[in-house]
């Protein structure tokens, strides 16, 4: 070990020397070596910044002028009454009356956001979790596990609004008849806005599960991509499937369940079935006169979905795990 | 379940221990939301093929007296597929095609190259995911009108506000489209392209000769979640393509009542008024059946792709 160790130290000095000598003895030579070298590096990696660039222009001229700018321009145009002439847009400033007009003297707004708002907090956690048990359920060695995957994935492609305003003008999306059961009627002598969700829950509860199809997949993929020795491990230490489940599988799947929320949120938001959307629809449809109002329905109904995406962030993002002092303290004299 | 277990243990229940419960179990809880899952498109069919009279028969729930097929007829009247489902198919096509591409180059770049404020380009491309329709709306409306006026074209009702949105990699969903895209690429070995930049290729010629060709299938699976979303998308489509020369199949069915009452009447006319049909249910899902059955056939064909792409996004962990 020693003596390893010494012969190492030996070389390294010879070779230090080496070096020494050598860029003492031919100066110029070696200095340009290094400085061509530098120049090369220097010259592939412009290379690669042109050539990545060139490739994203598209996207990049596409997003600041398509989604980048009217963000922003949205914000501004709320503060104004924006008209449609012949000589082209006019906008005159009016401080923050179309806010006052949104929130406080438009009689369908707010309760329609309210109502986006419960339709959010419902759906979102309930799909979450049905998808969530269903991947359970897909993962286990079962026979037919395409065909159920299949099945469940299908809504995916038919889901337009159009088909789902038919559907549910149609009376397909109730199977049960919720608002009749003894056990809601219980649930309101206690508390009726719990009722209320519950049955906004249940009444389209085919529509619930129809936005499962993308975290199912999200869900199995994450859980096939689990470590089987650490299950193994938890397993020897007789650990029950419960106790797996809470300890290791959902710790390890927080990160998916965090995109598979927030892609629920989006997908909800975007969707005509909820009820600020054709509203904004429209105001935007109002052009000549309306899209000072439209861009401050806009903005306040974006900041909503952006509140329950960033709430949801905190929710479920990794937490830091910060050591207690006292193990610390404990290992110390152990070193 | 200690008791379950005893109870299996019994002699006559021997036979009966080989059985796996659990399984059984599972495969009663998937069949149950199979149901629930299927439930709107079972109701779809077999309300499809009701007479009026079977509609409001309150005894009438699941099976229907007699097939009348007469109901897709008149569908096919309302919904005029030979227009609308032809226009629906190569707008989407084209809306698709123009995506496929932009995700592809997109994708390409950020996971071959170095560039600066390549972080800061992917964190923007998932937050434009994030962002609602409406913000960005308001001002691309305005942008239409003004180009239209400046021009002296018509642009509200064309193709092409739209077609130059998904050029732009601005189209439905382009985010996953694009990570879908950059995944993929990720996994084809760069040394295939050091080989090629050695052997003197520039990176367009990489681009097509090698991720290009090797990404076929990936090419495909991004061509048909875009074909979907863009046939499906109803939001952008209706503020550019309102009053259009170019009725697409999901606008005919958001309007069918309006569109059916017309078509009825025009029928009434000519049948001097023997019988008017009276817009039910089953007209309803007849129409919805024709809207969705290309979609249907798709998913039918490569229904296995469909799955692989959304696994392949990444957004799982590596």
């Amino acid at each position: 070990m020693t003596k390893g160790n010494t012969v190492s130290k030996a070389e390294v000095l010879q070779t230090a020397e080496i070096s020494q000598t050598g860029e003492a003895a031919v100066k110029s030579p070696a200095k340009a070596k290094v400085a061509t070298k530098r120049r090369k590096a220097s010259y592939h990696s412009k290379r690669q910044a042109l050539a990545g660039y060139a490739f994203m222009t598209p996207w990049i001229i596409g997003f600041l002028i398509l989604t980048a700018w009217p963000f922003f321009y949205t914000i501004y145009l709320s503060f104004f009454a924006v008209n449609y002439t012949v000589l082209g847009w006019n906008t005159d400033f009016v401080g923050i009356a179309n806010y006052d007009v949104a929130l406080l003297r438009n009689p369908y707004f707010v309760p329609n956001l309210i109502s986006f708002v419960i339709m959010q907090v419902t759906y979102a956690p309930a799909i979450t979790v049905i998808a969530f048990i269903l991947a359970l359920l897909l993962n286990r060695e079962i026979k037919m596990r395409g065909l159920f995957r299949a099945l469940f994935f299908f809504p995916v492609i038919v889901m337009s609004g159009p088909v789902m305003n038919q559907l549910m003008d149609s009376g397909t999306m109730t199977s049960v008849a919720i608002s009749d059961m003894v056990l809601l009627n219980m649930v309101a002598q206690f508390s009726v806005p719990v009722a209320n969700a519950l049955i906004f829950l249940f009444e389209n509860y085919s529509v619930v599960l129809w936005f499962t199809g993308i975290p199912i997949i999200l869900f199995i993929s994450g859980l096939q991509k689990i470590d089987g020795g650490i299950l193994e491990a938890a397993r020897i230490d007789s650990a029950t499937a419960w106790q797996i489940l809470w300890k290791i599988t959902l710790p390890i799947l927080r990160p998916i369940i965090l995109v598979s929320f927030i892609l629920t949120v989006v997908q909800l938001a975007s969707f005509t079935m909820n009820p600020v959307l054709p509203m904004i629809q429209d105001a935007i449809q109002a052009t000549t006169s309306g899209l000072g109002l439209a861009s401050a329905f806009a903005w306040v109904y974006s900041l909503i979905v952006l509140l329950i995406i960033g709430v949801a962030y905190l929710f479920l993002k990794e937490p830091k795990y910060i050591v207690p002092p006292e193990i610390k303290m404990y290992k110390k004299p152990g070193v | 379940m200690q008791g379950f277990q005893e109870f299996l243990n019994r002699p006559k229940m021997q036979k009966f221990r080989h059985i796996d419960y659990t399984n059984w179990a599972v495969y009663v809880v998937l069949i149950l939301i199979s149901y629930q899952f299927m439930y709107p498109m079972l109701r779809m069919l077999t309300m499809s093929v009701m007479s009026s009279d079977d509609i409001i028969n309150p005894v009438v729930n699941w099976v229907p007296t007699s097939l009348s097929f007469g109901n897709f007829a008149t569908a096919w009247g309302v919904m005029n597929p030979s227009v609308t489902m032809v226009n629906s198919i190569w707008f989407s096509g084209l809306l698709a095609v123009c995506q496929t591409l932009v995700s592809a180059t997109t994708g390409f770049a950020l996971a071959r190259f170095e560039f600066p404020l390549k972080k800061f380009w992917f964190f923007m491309i998932l937050s434009s995911f994030i962002l609602p329709l409406p913000v960005m709306l308001i001002p691309r409306t305005m942008m239409v009108f003004n180009i239209q006026d400046t021009l002296g074209v018509q642009m509200f009702g064309t193709i092409w506000p739209q077609t130059a949105m998904a050029l732009g990699g601005q189209g439905v969903f382009s985010a996953i489209l694009i990570l879908i895209f950059y995944n993929f690429t990720r996994m084809i070995p760069t040394a295939l392209d050091e080989a090629a930049s050695i052997d003197g290729a520039s990176s367009l010629q990489i681009f097509y000769h090698i991720i290009l060709k090797l990404s076929v299938a990936t090419l495909l699976v991004v061509f048909l979640f875009s074909f979907v979303w863009n046939w499906n998308e109803t939001i952008v489509t209706q503020t550019f393509m309102r009053g259009t020369g170019i009725p697409l199949i999901p606008q005919q069915l958001s309007q069918f009542e309006s569109v059916f009452a017309n078509f009825a009447g025009a029928a009434q006319g000519a049948e001097a008024g023997l019988e008017q049909e009276r817009i039910n249910e089953a007209f309803r899902m007849s129409g919805t059946m024709i809207s969705i059955f290309p979609l249907f056939v798709i998913y039918l064909a490569v229904q296995r792709h469909f799955i692989k792409g959304i696994e392949n996004t990444g957004i799982t962990g590596v």
